[in-house]
C-alpha cells in the first residue's frame, strides 16, 4: 500500500495466498521428517527429539476407515492407532468450521500435486486443468464417493487396512520401504503424471478422505461468498479455482469439491475488495 | 465474521496442534500399538499371552516383555548377530531370510515362542511355518516338546542343505510320513477335509453345511463377510481362536458325521 494524493493505493496485490504455501510445505516437511525418522528408528538409529510415529498413526483417514469396526466391536483395525481417531475428530471439527481446509492447507499429497501442477501451468498455460470434457468431469467428480464406500466396506469386512495397498499418500512417504505395495506406488506415479495436466487429480476423482470432508461443505460455518452488488463478473475467481468451481455464478459456494484454498477471494485473484470473501455471515 | 488467509492459517495450526496436545494430556494420543498380545481367556492358560497374536510390528524386546523368553535367545534362534537384539523388529526377518527356500517370518517367531514356553499353538495354522536350524536346536536342547511338537519341528526346520531339495521338502507331519504325498495343501485336504484351520473361512463352514444360525450363535454376532478367515475375525473381535475353533469344529462334525 502507498499513500498517493491522500488515498490508500495498493500497488502490489498478491495473485495467490502465499501463506497457504508456507503452511502446506511446513506440514509436508513435518510429515516427511517423522516418516523418515520412523524408518531410522526401526533400523536402530533415529533423529533425537523428533517423533517417529508410523504414517498410519498420522492419518486422519485411518480413523474413518476403522470407524465401523470401532463402533461395532470397540477395536481398531490393525495398524490404526488411537491418534488416528483423534485426528479424525480434529478433522471433522475443522471441516464443520471451514470445510475441507485440511485438503487445501495441510494434506501433503495435495501439496505435491500442486507442485507438479506448477509445471503444467507454466507449459500448458490455458489448456492446463481443462483436459477432461465437462460432462465426463461432472460424473467423475462423484467417483471418490464410490471409493469411500468401497474402502469402508472392505475395511469393515476384512478388519485389515486394505486401502494401504492403493494409498498414494502412504506410498509418498514410504516409497523407500518394503512396506509399500507396487499398486500404491503406481497410483502415486499416475497421480503425479496427471497433475501435470489437471489440478489435484487424486483429490478431484479418487480421494476417499476428500469425499468424506467434502460432505461438510453442505453445511460448514465459514464459506466462500460472493457479493453480487460489487462483483464485476470478470470470471477471474472461476478461472483461478483449482477445483474448477464456477464461483462467479454463485453467491455461496456449497460445492462438495471446494477445498477452502481462498485463491478465488478478494485477498488473491478477485480484483474488487470485499467481493469474494470467506465468512460466516451473509453478503449482498 | 469474515476471516482472511493469515487468520485461517493460524486457526488451522492452533486447532490441529492444540487438539493433539489436549488429547495427549487426556492420554488419548497414542501412535503405537500397545504391543501386548491378546491373552488366553479360558482353560489352563487363561490370563497368559497368546503367541498366535505376536505381530510383525513387535520387536524381540516386545516379545520378551510378554513371554518367558529373552531377546538374546530369540536373536540366537533366528541368527541375529548384529545390533541390540531387543530392538530387532520381527518384520525384518522376511528381508533377512529372503533367500531362504521356505519362508521364515513372524509366524516362525510365534511358533518358536509357543514351543519354547510350552504355550498352546494351533499346528494346523502352521503348516507352512518353518524354523531355522538354530531355533530347532534351542528347542531340542530345552527338551520340553511333546511327541507331536517334536515330529512337527523335525519336518519344519530349514536345514543348511535344504535348498536343493526344497520341492520334496515335507510340509506337514502327514506329508512327512507319506513319502508319496504330492503337495502340502493337497495332502492335507485329502486327509482332513473338514477340519477348521487358520485358513478356513466362514464360507467354508457354510459350504460344509454348518447352518448360519449356529455360526452366529457361537460368534455371538451376525455373520461377517463370509470370505473372511475365521482366525482373522477372532483376532479382530478379541475372541480366542483356540476356544472358538473347537466349538465351531463340533458343529462341523455334527453335520459331517
Ligand atoms: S471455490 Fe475458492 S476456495 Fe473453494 S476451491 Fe475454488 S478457489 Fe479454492
Amino acid at each position: 500500500m502507498i499513500k498517493l494524493f491522500g488515498k490508500q493505493i495498493r500497488i502490489f496485490r498478491p495473485r495467490s495466498i502465499w501463506i497457504r504455501k508456507v503452511v502446506q510445505w511446513f506440514f509436508f516437511a513435518f510429515i516427511a521428517l517423522i516418516s523418515i525418522n520412523h524408518t531410522l528408528v526401526e533400523s536402530g538409529s533415529g533423529i533425537p527429539f523428533l517423533a517417529s510415529a508410523s504414517l498410519h498413526a498420522l492419518c486422519p483417514f485411518g480413523g474413518v476407515e476403522t470407524l465401523y469396526t470401532f463402533l461395532a466391536s470397540g477395536v481398531l483395525v490393525k495398524k490404526v492407532h488411537d491418534a488416528s481417531l483423534v485426528l479424525m475428530g480434529i478433522g471433522i471439527f475443522l471441516a464443520v468450521l471451514f470445510g475441507p481446509a485440511f485438503c487445501g492447507w495441510i494434506c501433503p499429497l495435495g501439496t505435491i500435486q500442486e507442485f507438479v501442477s506448477g509445471f503444467g501451468k507454466k507449459y500448458l498455460r490455458r489448456r492446463f486443468n481443462h483436459f477432461v470434457p465437462f460432462k465426463l468431469d461432472q460424473v467423475l467428480r462423484y467417483a471418490r464417493y464410490a471409493v469411500l464406500v468401497w474402502v469402508i466396506y472392505v475395511t469393515a469386512t476384512s478388519s485389515t487396512l486394505i486401502f494401504e495397498a492403493y494409498d498414494p499418500y502412504f506410498a509418498l512417504f514410504n516409497f523407500w520401504s518394503a512396506e509399500v505395495a507396487p499398486t500404491a506406488l503406481a497410483i502415486l506415479g499416475i497421480t503425479l503424471v496427471l497433475s501435470f495436466f489437471v489440478e489435484r487429480p487424486w483429490c478431484k476423482y479418487a480421494c476417499p478422505y476428500g469425499a468424506f470432508l467434502g460432505v461438510f461443505n453442505l453445511f460448514r460455518i465459514f464459506s466462500i461468498k460472493r457479493a453480487e452488488s460489487t462483483c464485476k463478473a470478470d470470471g477471474a475467481c472461476s478461472i483461478m479455482c483449482p477445483m474448477n468451481i464456477q464461483v462467479d455464478t454463485k453467491t455461496v459456494i456449497r460445492d462438495h469439491q471446494c477445498i477452502s484454498c481462498l485463491e478465488c477471494t478478494s485477498e488473491a485473484i478477485c480484483p474488487v475488495a470485499k467481493t469474494v470473501i470467506f465468512t460466516s455471515g451473509s453478503v449482498k | 465474521m469474515t476471516i482472511n488467509s493469515k487468520t485461517l492459517a493460524a486457526l488451522l495450526v492452533i486447532i490441529l496442534f492444540g487438539g493433539i496436545m489436549a488429547s495427549s494430556t487426556l492420554g488419548w494420543w497414542t501412535t503405537e500399538s500397545t504391543k501386548e498380545p491378546v491373552k488366553f481367556s479360558e482353560g489352563e492358560y487363561a490370563g497368559q499371552a497368546n503367541p498366535a497374536d505376536i505381530r510383525g510390528s513387535y520387536t524381540f524386546g516386545d516379545v520378551a516383555n510378554a513371554f518367558d523368553v529373552t531377546p538374546a535367545v530369540l536373536a540366537q534362534a533366528f541368527g541375529i548377530t548384529e545390533g541390540d537384539p531387543a530392538a530387532f523388529s520381527l518384520k525384518e526377518l522376511e528381508t533377512i531370510y529372503a533367500d531362504s527356500p521356505l519362508e521364515i517370518g513372524t509366524g516362525s517367531v510365534r511358533l518358536f515362542v509357543a514351543f519354547y514356553t510350552g504355550l498352546p499353538y494351533d499346528l494346523a495354522t502352521a503348516e507352512e511355518t518353518y524354523l531355522p536350524q538354530a531355533a530347532t536346536d534351542i528347542l531340542l536342547e530345552k527338551g520340553n516338546l511333546d511327541a507331536e511338537r517334536l515330529a512337527f519341528v523335525e519336518t519344519h526346520t530349514i536345514t543348511p542343505g535344504m535348498e536343493a531339495s526344497t520341492p520334496e521338502a515335507p510340509s506337514t507331519p502327514e506329508a512327512a510320513t507319506t513319502p508319496a504325498a504330492e503337495s502340502t495343501e493337497h495332502t492335507t485336504a485329502t486327509v482332513e477335509p473338514y477340519v477348521i484351520k487358520g485358513k478356513t473361512t466362514f464360507a467354508d463352514l457354510l459350504s460344509w453345511g454348518v447352518p448360519q444360525a449356529e455360526i452366529e450363535k457361537l460368534i455371538g454376532a451376525a455373520l461377517p463377510d463370509p470370505t473372511m478367515l475365521i482366525k482373522d475375525y477372532a483376532t479382530a473381535k478379541s475372541l480366542d481362536f483356540e476356544v472358538l475353533k473347537p466349538a465351531l469344529q463340533a458343529e462341523v462334525d455334527k453335520v459331517k458325521k
